[in-house]
């Protein structure tokens, strides 16, 4: 059009005098030479102006001298013979000199080649803005990077994939090697992709994988016989050394990949042996208290799928033997010692253990949900092997009887927290939670009625902390018992205002318990003595006339009184229950009873009368003589008080043996009936229709506080289908349905 | 080191010498190609733009030096209308209220000096010019003899074809 002006170039004269003569062959001596570094300066503006301006004028005149078809084409051919006659020459002959050598050439080429893609493309680029998109070619720079692939990357990648590798496994055997050489080289791979990395991919990272693969199968044989802590010290360098290797001069999308082949090699082939040698494996480390080695295997396991599981393992039977040397040593101890309901170097044991090993999974085992699933489960079953007579349930809850009882463990209140808490831990394992519960309220109860509790703010926490575990209905009971007491205190001052208007020599208080929450206790009825007599009904008629629907039953076993007796010249404050109370009055003024008599006018069985009598004529403090004197009571015996009684203490506490076991399990065999019967309702009710297998499990699961065996769970719902809550499907024997 | 202040001479077909500021000149693809590099840029004083006369070139920086206050509006393609004005700002329009044979000029100077915005806008007032004519129409406008023979025509379709396509 307007460059009408000018005069057309003919393709020859335009390529020959101009682009090959000024650019062309310019370009290719600069780079045979060996140009300076900064090679921006190669072509001056005027020098590059000019051969651009040819281009254009070439590729901007009229058809058909427009030549953008040639020039395109002669672009290719001229980079292809660059790279054919001279490059290709020059990395044949440096192969087979070494590694490093013929990196070092192929580094200098493919930068040579980058300087010549980039100069050619920009003396051409007119053919990059139309010609190339018009029909859809190779941009410029894609062609001579496809012509360097071509001629030399295809031909040259076998050797120079070789050549890195050896480098890297120089360095992997601490030699230095030119990391930035086989960076470069790297680039290289990656750049071939034309923007995938699939030629890095197939080229390079394929074999590198390989001869990691290899490296380490060989390393593995090398290290396998020193200990594990030794192995796995060496692993952890090669796997940070890859890491880093990675990150120095390959892919960053390698680094998975290589550390898997590690890991594969070095840890997963071979994570049994390791971890079961005999003297230094899991089990020996864990026996050692070696943290830092036991912190290193979990590190470098958890980097393997199901890695660690092996190891929960481990520990699990670790902690269960630990436990099981726990146990016997109580089995011993019982057959020098008699069995007792309070074992404390037990549960003490028991607490440490756990204590220890809640560390370790915590510490060295990173808190790993596995791990405190080992712990549980090996906890689970110590907790509830039961040895001898009494369950660790009742060893448990005893336990916590020493720490809140005064006069027990003497413990700071932090320590009592501290104690609690871990107790609460062991028993968050116990499958009979529900037994607990019933000893633990009884023991409670003797606590508060005896007035034998240290502090109402530890009795408050340790049932907060029950709570917490297993939910209000746990606790409710307990919950009830210390308001009853709180209540009582505020009755009594308002009642002691009542007591001021009768005429009583007697002191007299009463607490009102609220039937339910308290064990139940037996309760004889006794012949009082007058004065007591007076006391009670006037506290009824008072009771009464504020709770008109409640009814009072007198729990006479539970009631304590302080009698002050005088023997001789000298006067005692006898502290003492109101049955051993009503026993030293029918004794007051010297009277001889014998055991018959004794029973009749308190109005007592035997089976009461027999401890109530032992308690003050065989105890510590012989308040009462016995002929003949001995250490049993016959219903034989005469009792008299005894005279010659004397004790360097005013105040004595005469303690009497219990009434009732501290256990009640026949009540908690109630309970569970009660629950199981309850759940399987409940299930029914929703599902209407279930078979007997699946109720089954969801039962099991619904009971919380305890396990309860099939067979029973079996027999109240036979039970519940006579009652006709539930009805046998008529067709299949196994499948249940609620009756509304 | 303030490289916007630096300038560069641009030279044209006739060897006149416009110095302009880099930022102006770097507006052409190709000057920025030239300097584009980690080349010491104080190194280059003088470019020749030997296919680009003098009244065009100062035309071409006239047009760069705006561009730089108030950059051209994209232009919306197809045409929404026959007047530039209502398809680009004000200065622009008028920048190009020119004679044909200054803009023909400008529009290979874009072409050959890379400038887009300066190409859309010529080409686009070239389109402006074609908007809903005849063929007759337009020979009219560009005062055009139809001196094809049916051979040329066709070929000329040809080579067309592309924007035929899109």
């Amino acid at each position: 059009m307007a460059s009408g002006g000018q005069r057309i170039i003919p393709l020859e004269e335009g390529w020959n005098d101009e682009i090959k003569a000024k650019a062309i062959d310019k370009l290719e001596d600069l780079l045979n030479g060996g140009m300076k570094t900064g090679t921006s300066n190669m072509f001056g503006p005027r020098e590059y102006v000019t051969i651009y301006t040819t281009c254009y004028d070439m590729c901007t005149q009229r058809s058909p001298y427009n030549w953008s078809r040639e020039l395109y084409q002669r672009h290719g051919e001229t980079i292809e013979n660059y790279l054919t006659t001279h490059v290709l020459p020059a990395l044949r002959d440096r192969t087979g000199q070494g590694g490093t050598i013929l990196l070092r050439e192929l580094q200098l080429r493919w930068t040579n080649h980058q300087i010549m893609n980039k100069w050619l493309k920009k003396f051409f680029t007119y053919l990059d803005r139309y010609y190339v998109k018009h029909h859809s070619l190779p941009t410029l720079s894609q062609a001579g990077l496809r012509c360097f692939r071509t001629n030399i990357y295809d031909e040259m990648k076998r050797d120079t994939t070789q050549a890195i590798l050896g480098l890297i496994d120089e360095e992997r055997n601490s030699q230095i090697i030119d990391k930035s050489l086989i960076k470069n080289i790297v680039e290289l791979y990656e750049n071939m992709g034309m923007g995938s990395l699939d030629a890095y991919n197939a080229d390079l990272e394929e074999p590198l994988l390989n001869s990691t693969r290899e490296y380490y199968a060989k390393k593995r044989e090398d290290w396998i016989n020193d200990s594990t802590p030794d192995y796995l010290i060496k692993a952890e360098e090669a796997l940070e050394a890859e890491r880093s290797r990675v990150a120095d001069y390959l892919n960053s999308s390698s680094e998975s990949k290589i550390l898997k082949v590690v890991e594969e090699e070095i840890l997963e082939k071979v994570e049994t042996i390791l971890l079961e040698k005999e003297t230094s494996g899991c089990r020996a480390l864990l026996q050692n208290d070696k943290s830092e080695d036991l912190q290193r295997m979990f590190r470098l396991f958890s980097r393997l799928e199901n890695g660690l599981v092996p190891i929960a393992t481990i520990l699990q039977n670790f902690v269960s033997s630990m436990g099981d040397d726990i146990i016997n040593r109580r089995k011993a101890r019982l057959e020098s010692e008699k069995d007792r309901n309070d074992d404390p170097k037990f549960v003490k044991s028991l607490i440490e253990l756990h204590e220890k090993y809640l560390g370790v999974v915590k510490k060295d085992f990173s808190g790993h949900s596995l791990f405190q699933k080992a712990l549980k489960d090996a906890f689970v079953e110590i907790v509830n092997k039961n040895v001898g007579q009494y369950t660790n349930a009742e060893l448990m809850s005893t336990f916590c009887d020493r720490i809140l009882k005064s006069g027990g463990e003497k413990l700071s209140e932090g320590e009592v927290e501290e104690s609690l808490d871990r107790i609460v831990q062991l028993f968050s394992y116990l499958t009979d939670k529900d037994l607990f519960a019933e000893i633990y309220r009884n023991q409670l109860a003797k606590r508060l009625l005896n007035q034998r509790s240290t502090s109402d703010d530890a009795e408050k926490l340790m049932i907060a902390k029950l709570k917490m575990q297993c939910g209000t209905q746990f606790t409710s009971k307990m919950e009830g018992m210390l308001a009853d007491l709180a209540v009582g205190s505020e009755q009594r001052t308002e009642f002691e205002q009542r007591m001021r208007q009768v005429d009583t020599k007697l002191d007299f208080s009463v607490q009102v318990l609220t039937t339910g929450f308290w064990p139940t206790y037996k309760s004889p009825e006794v012949s009082l003595t007058p004065e007591m007599s007076k006391c009670m009904d006037v506290f009824k008629e008072w009771h009464d006339k504020k709770h008109q629907k409640r009814k009072l039953t007198w729990m006479f076993s539970q009631g304590n009184a302080t009698v002050r007796g005088v023997f001789g010249k000298k006067s005692y404050d006898m502290q003492v229950s109101t049955l051993q109370a009503i026993a030293l009055d029918a004794m007051n003024g010297g009277e001889t009873l014998t055991f018959e008599e004794l029973a009749k006018r308190l109005n007592l069985e035997e089976s009461i009368l027999k401890p109530l009598m032992h308690s003050l004529s065989c105890g510590k403090y012989k308040v009462i003589a016995k002929t003949p004197a001995s250490n049993k009571i016959n219903t034989t015996d005469k009792f008299t008080a005894n005279a010659k009684f004397s004790s360097n203490m005013r105040k004595i506490r005469i303690p009497m043996a219990s009434l009732d076991s501290t256990l009640n399990t026949k009540r908690v065999e109630e309970d569970r009936t009660i629950a199981i019967e309850a759940a399987i309702v409940r299930i029914m009710k929703a599902r209407k229709t279930l078979q007997h297998q699946q109720l089954l499990s969801e039962v099991l699961n619904q009971l919380a506080f305890f396990n309860p065996n099939p067979r029973v769970v079996k027999k109240r719902i036979e039970a519940l289908i006579d009652r006709e809550y539930l009805e046998r499907s008529a067709d299949n024997n196994h499948v249940y349905n609620y009756l509304a | 080191m303030d490289v916007e202040e630096a300038t560069v001479k641009l030279i044209s077909a006739e060897g006149d010498a416009s110095p302009v500021p880099l930022a102006v000149a770097k507006m052409s693809e190709l000057v920025k190609s030239m300097m584009d590099e980690d080349a010491e840029e104080e190194d280059i004083k003088e470019i020749p733009l030997p296919n680009v006369k003098s009244q065009v070139l100062h035309k071409v920086i006239e047009f760069c030096e705006h561009h730089l206050q108030e950059p051209m509006n994209e232009i919306e393609k197809p045409l929404k209308s026959n007047a530039m004005s209502d398809v680009v700002q004000k200065w622009y329009a008028e920048f190009v209220d020119i004679e044909q044979v200054l803009l023909f000029e400008l529009i290979l100077a874009a072409n050959y000096m890379d400038i887009k915005p300066l190409l859309d806008l010529t080409c686009a007032t070239v389109a402006s010019m074609i908007k809903g004519k005849t063929p007759e129409d337009i020979r009219t406008t560009f005062n055009i003899t139809n001196d094809f023979s049916p051979e040329e025509e066709a070929q000329v379709r040809e080579e067309n074809k592309w924007c035929e396509e899109a």
